[in-house]
């Protein structure tokens, strides 16, 4: 019973889905069909076609494995419900559908298979893709024309502007106005009024409006708008307004343009700095502006009327012209302007009425009707006699710079640091060895000739200068594209806007490499001088010093630059910068080395040392620099000490030898006097000896025998001793002797002649306490001088000796003075110290006394002297070494 | 033969003057001998006897190394006084020097007849003498 409900059931289904009149059908389980309605039938062009119990995929092969799997799913109980979608059909063509598939059930819980619902709505999809395609032509039209569509419904008050609209508001597309809000974008005055009347008009009397006005848009751009409106009436009632709008602003400004060029054009044929002439097409003037009547000075009046070429042209001008326009054309002058649409510009010169020259430029072109007739032509000029002279002046003043940057080798620059664009001067090229304008110039330009070595340098130099906003001078080198190195410096000025940044740059660069060459050369010449050099400035300020003065006076370079030279040599005149400096260096010559007095210098470490200087002027471009060649004269100085020591050592060895000499002389006068005297007596005592001829005779000759033999024996004693006082003559026998001590041991020997003549002794060693001396010699000296004085004292005056000691310049002295008899020193005083010399006529006179004292003064380098007056004193003076 | 000649000694060295006197002796030349010690005292005698031909010395025997004034000195003071001379002087330089600076310095002096180095030979005496009576024509 069961299973025939179900049956019925499922037959009264199909039979309710064969009469729908929508596209349906039932499927079992396995997707065969068990009922389908007519539509599905027609739906799917199955008319006439077996379908029931066949599967559906069968019928529609080209159902897709998705569609498939989403039937499985609903044969689970799922419910797919699609709106539109297309299907590609097998014969290719596209057929809209939508579907709603779910599963149809036996019993509660069990599937039996699935419904469709199917709709084709390819037809309104083909429409409504019709609609927007042509909605699309429209915008598209539209927007190209800026042409936008409105519409007000005055019943709801709304508003609707096509997107075109919207975009000429400014405003987004879903922007949605109300009328007085609409009314508002318009420019307020002249154009809000326009439409509000026309608004007005419309709206009451239904007239159609058509304006061009101004809008502000929402973006506040003004721009001009052409908006078309019309009504629309309902039993005598405007119920909507509509119409059309469009953006025309590019054609209003472009002819507000024209207006004004025309105003201008109209100006300027006015004006009287231009001069218009044309022509119609005979070459007969027209035309003759009040610009030409001031340029030229013939009235309008003198000339229209006139053929070309006219009264003011120098023929062979217009010969010229004639001649390149033919040879650019081919063709006659005016006809070639026409049919190339070309204009000709050049400078003429005009003949003023007055007969002056004067210098335009003139434009000439053909004038064409709206066809392309040659109905005249136009001459435009302007007088350039002032800019020609400024140019020409321009022109000869590069030329003068141009040469004078060729003369120094000077180059000018510029460059704007915002866009890298570089400018240089002629003659930057050329040291650059590149031709004129030959390329693009860039800061890489410059960049790329820097050498190799020298780039870092001046990429911190430019950085630094333009961080500094100043750019100190810079040399450098730079390598030319052929390999030659040149040195350069540059100077620059850094230019700044408003705010302070840099924006240019301008300067020169200079070609040093001669200067530098010849720089060089000097240094070259500075380094291999001898001596230290040291150049110095006016002021006496160390410019420059070569390696030798460094070696001198320790200091670096660095140290001494700009320095003032007394720091090395703190007398000099010019290191003084004194009036002595100027006159040297105004009226100096070039001294020789060693010329002029010698200084001092001193070193770094402070020690001095012995210079001898020699300088001379140099003339140079920065004024009067002085070089002074600096010699150590301390090797020298050492070796002149030397000398001078050897030579001191020399004059006391030949002193000695003249003493030595003055000895052999003394002995030689002696051997030849005191000794062959004796020896020629005895000889002659001998000869009478043998003679003798009795024994009281030969007694008596024995006797002078003996007086002879011990004269003999005195003076060879007395040689002995002076001989002696000669090999004594050594520095150890010296000891530091008193002289007050030897002269108690003098008074003592002597003690007993003082008392026999009451001799008055004083002496005075304060001066001179002592002496270093060979004591036996002092004492002798002593003895002698002391006992002279007593032995020659006078007859009459009792005796007084003074016995003093001393230093006078520098030597220590004795003096022994008294009152006797004196000496009679012109007649004796050569032969005062010799041997055996007396000068008295007293009994004790051996003349031995003085010869000996002169020996043991001058053993020791010493000398004796002595002053006398007869019957009044004598003075002794020794003088120690 | 003994001559008439007055000799004049001027040494100051008495074993000289012994020996010239002895030997003038016994050659027997003459007996008119003066001697004087050094120079002064020879001047002095002459000064004191100016006109007294008699005393004057017809020849000096003049030693140069003397005390006070030797013979140099003596000749030039003999040479201011020459003019005053009424008497023909003929003066021997007799030295024990052979220094030659005394000997050129004698013979520039035009009123040394000779140069004599001591000692004086018997023969020399002798001939000095001789020659001066011979030429006197004494």
């Amino acid at each position: 019973m069961y299973k025939n409900a179900s049956e019925l059931r499922e037959q009264y289904n199909k039979i309710f889905i064969e009469q729908a009149p929508t596209a349906i059908a039932m499927l079992d389980k396995d997707m065969r069909y068990i009922a389908v309605s007519q539509r599905w039938i027609r739906d799917y062009k199955m008319e006439g076609k077996e379908i029931i119990g066949r599967s559906h995929y069968d019928i529609f092969p080209e159902i897709g494995e998705q569609w498939k799997l989403n039937h499985q799913k609903c044969l689970n109980g799922a419910i797919d419900i699609c709106e539109e979608a297309p299907f590609k059909r097998a014969d290719g063509t596209i057929q809209w559908i939508y579907w709603d598939v779910r599963p149809w059930y036996v019993a509660e819980g069990e599937i039996g298979g699935l419904l469709m619902h199917t709709g084709d709505i390819t037809p309104q999809k083909e429409r409504e893709k019709e609609r927007n395609r042509m909605l699309d032509i429209l915008d598209k039209t539209s927007e190209v024309a800026r042409l936008g569509i409105w519409e007000v419904d005055l019943k709801t008050n709304g508003v609707y502007w096509s997107p075109v609209v919207c975009e000429i508001h400014g405003v987004t597309e879903n922007f949605r106005p109300s009328l007085s809000t609409a009314l508002n974008f318009y420019k307020e005055g002249a154009s809000r009024n326009v439409m509000q009347k026309s608004l007005e008009k419309a709206i009451t009397l239904g007239l159609p409006y058509d304006v061009e006005v101004e809008l502000v848009t929402a973006k506040g751009k003004t721009i001009w708008v052409r908006t078309v409106g019309n009504g629309e009436f309902e039993e005598g009632e405007c119920v909507r307004l509509y119409g059309i709008f469009q953006d025309i602003s590019h054609r209003k400004f472009s002819e507000m343009a024209l207006n004004k060029a025309n105003a201008e054009i109209k100006a300027i044929f006015n004006s009287k700095t231009i001069a218009i002439i044309t022509t119609n097409d005979k070459g007969v003037i027209n035309h003759f502006n009040y610009g030409a009547e001031y340029l030229l000075g013939y009235s309008a009046s003198e000339i229209i009327g006139t053929k070309v070429p006219s009264v003011f042209t120098l023929m062979e001008e217009v010969e010229r012209f004639r001649k390149d326009m033919s040879q650019k054309y081919g063709m006659d002058p005016l006809k070639g302007l026409a049919e190339n649409n070309d204009f000709d510009i050049r400078e003429w010169t005009y003949i003023r009425k007055d007969g002056t020259k004067i210098t335009v430029q003139v434009t000439i072109s053909a004038i064409k009707n709206a066809d392309g007739e040659i109905i005249g032509s136009l001459s435009v000029a302007s007088d350039i006699t002032a800019t020609k002279k400024a140019e020409n002046e321009l022109l000869r003043k590069n030329q003068v710079l141009n040469f004078a940057e060729r003369l120094t080798m000077i180059g000018n620059w510029q460059w704007n640091t915002i866009t890298d664009q570089v400018s240089w001067s002629a003659n930057l090229y050329k040291i650059f060895g590149l031709d004129a304008g030959q390329q693009e110039l860039t800061y890489d330009t410059y960049f790329s000739f820097v050498h190799p070595e020298d780039k870092e340098l001046v990429t911190n130099h430019v950085q630094m200068a333009i961080k500094e906003k100043s750019f100190p001078d810079l040399i450098h080198r730079i390598q030319l594209r052929d390999g030659t190195v040149k040195n350069i410096q540059l100077l620059a000025e850094i230019m700044t806007n408003d705010i302070g940044e840099v924006i240019e740059l301008i300067g020169s660069c200079q070609d040093i490499t001669e200067q530098r060459m010849a720089e060089k050369k000097f240094r070259g010449l500075l380094e291999s001088a001898p001596d230290a050099m040291v150049i110095t400035d006016e002021q006496g300020r160390i410019n420059m010093i070569n390696r030798q003065a460094e070696k001198l006076f320790g200091y670096s370079v660095q140290e001494l630059t700009g320095k003032p030279m007394a720091k090395l040599i703190p007398d000099d005149v010019i290191a003084a910068n004194s009036e002595d400096s100027k006159a040297f260096l105004f009226n100096s010559q070039i001294g020789e080395l060693g010329e002029g007095k010698e200084l001092v210098g001193i070193k770094k470490s402070g020690r001095p040392i012995p210079i001898q200087i020699s300088r001379s002027p140099l003339k140079t471009e920065e004024g009067v620099l002085v070089s002074t060649a600096i010699r150590d004269i301390s090797a020298q100085k050492a070796s002149e000490r030397k000398i001078l020591e050897a030579k001191e050592s020399l004059e006391i060895f030949s002193k000695k030898l003249v003493t030595k000499n003055k000895q052999l002389a003394d002995f030689n006068q002696i051997t030849s006097h005191n000794l062959r005297a004796p020896v020629s007596n005895l000889n002659s005592l001998l000869g009478f000896y043998k003679h003798a001829q009795s024994d009281g005779e030969r007694n008596d000759l024995f006797q002078k025998f003996e007086t002879v033999i011990n004269h003999l024996t005195l003076t060879l004693n007395t040689l002995v001793e002076a001989l002696n006082i000669k090999k004594d003559n050594e520095v150890d026998t010296l000891e530091e002797i008193e002289f007050n001590s030897v002269m108690v041991k003098t008074q003592e020997i002597l003690s007993g002649e003082i008392m026999r003549t009451g001799a008055v002794i004083e002496s005075d060693f304060t001066k001179l306490p002592k002496i270093a001396y060979n004591k036996i010699y002092l004492e002798s000296i002593f003895l002698n001088l002391v006992g002279n004085a007593l032995k020659y004292r006078s007859t009459v005056r009792v005796p007084k000796i003074y016995v003093t000691s001393g230093i006078a310049n520098g030597k220590k002295y004795l003096k022994v003075s008294d009152n006797g008899q004196g000496i009679n020193l012109k007649r004796h005083g050569h032969k005062l110290f010799g041997l055996n010399k007396v000068f008295h006529r007293h009994p004790d006179a051996k003349g031995i006394g003085l010869f000996l004292t002169k020996m043991q003064v001058e053993a020791y380098g010493g000398s004796i002297s002595a002053k006398s007056e007869v019957n009044v004193g004598t003075t002794f003076n020794i003088n120690f070494n | 033969m003994n001559s008439s000649i007055n000799v004049c000694i001027v040494d100051d060295d008495d074993i000289y003057r012994f020996t010239m006197i002895k030997t003038l002796r016994s050659l027997k030349l003459t007996n008119k001998i003066k001697v004087f010690s050094d120079g002064e005292e020879a001047l002095d005698f002459m000064l004191d006897n100016l006109h007294n031909d008699k005393e004057l010395p017809d020849v000096i025997f003049l030693d140069i190394d003397m005390p006070i004034m030797d013979g140099f000195e003596f000749m030039e003071e003999y040479v201011k006084l020459k003019p005053k001379l009424g008497k023909k002087i003929t003066i021997y330089m007799v030295s024990s020097s052979v220094d030659p600076v005394d000997i050129d310095r004698a013979k520039k002096i035009s009123e040394i007849t000779d140069y004599i180095i001591k000692p004086i030979t018997q023969d020399q005496l002798t001939y000095i003498i001789q020659e001066f009576v011979g030429d006197g024509g004494i």
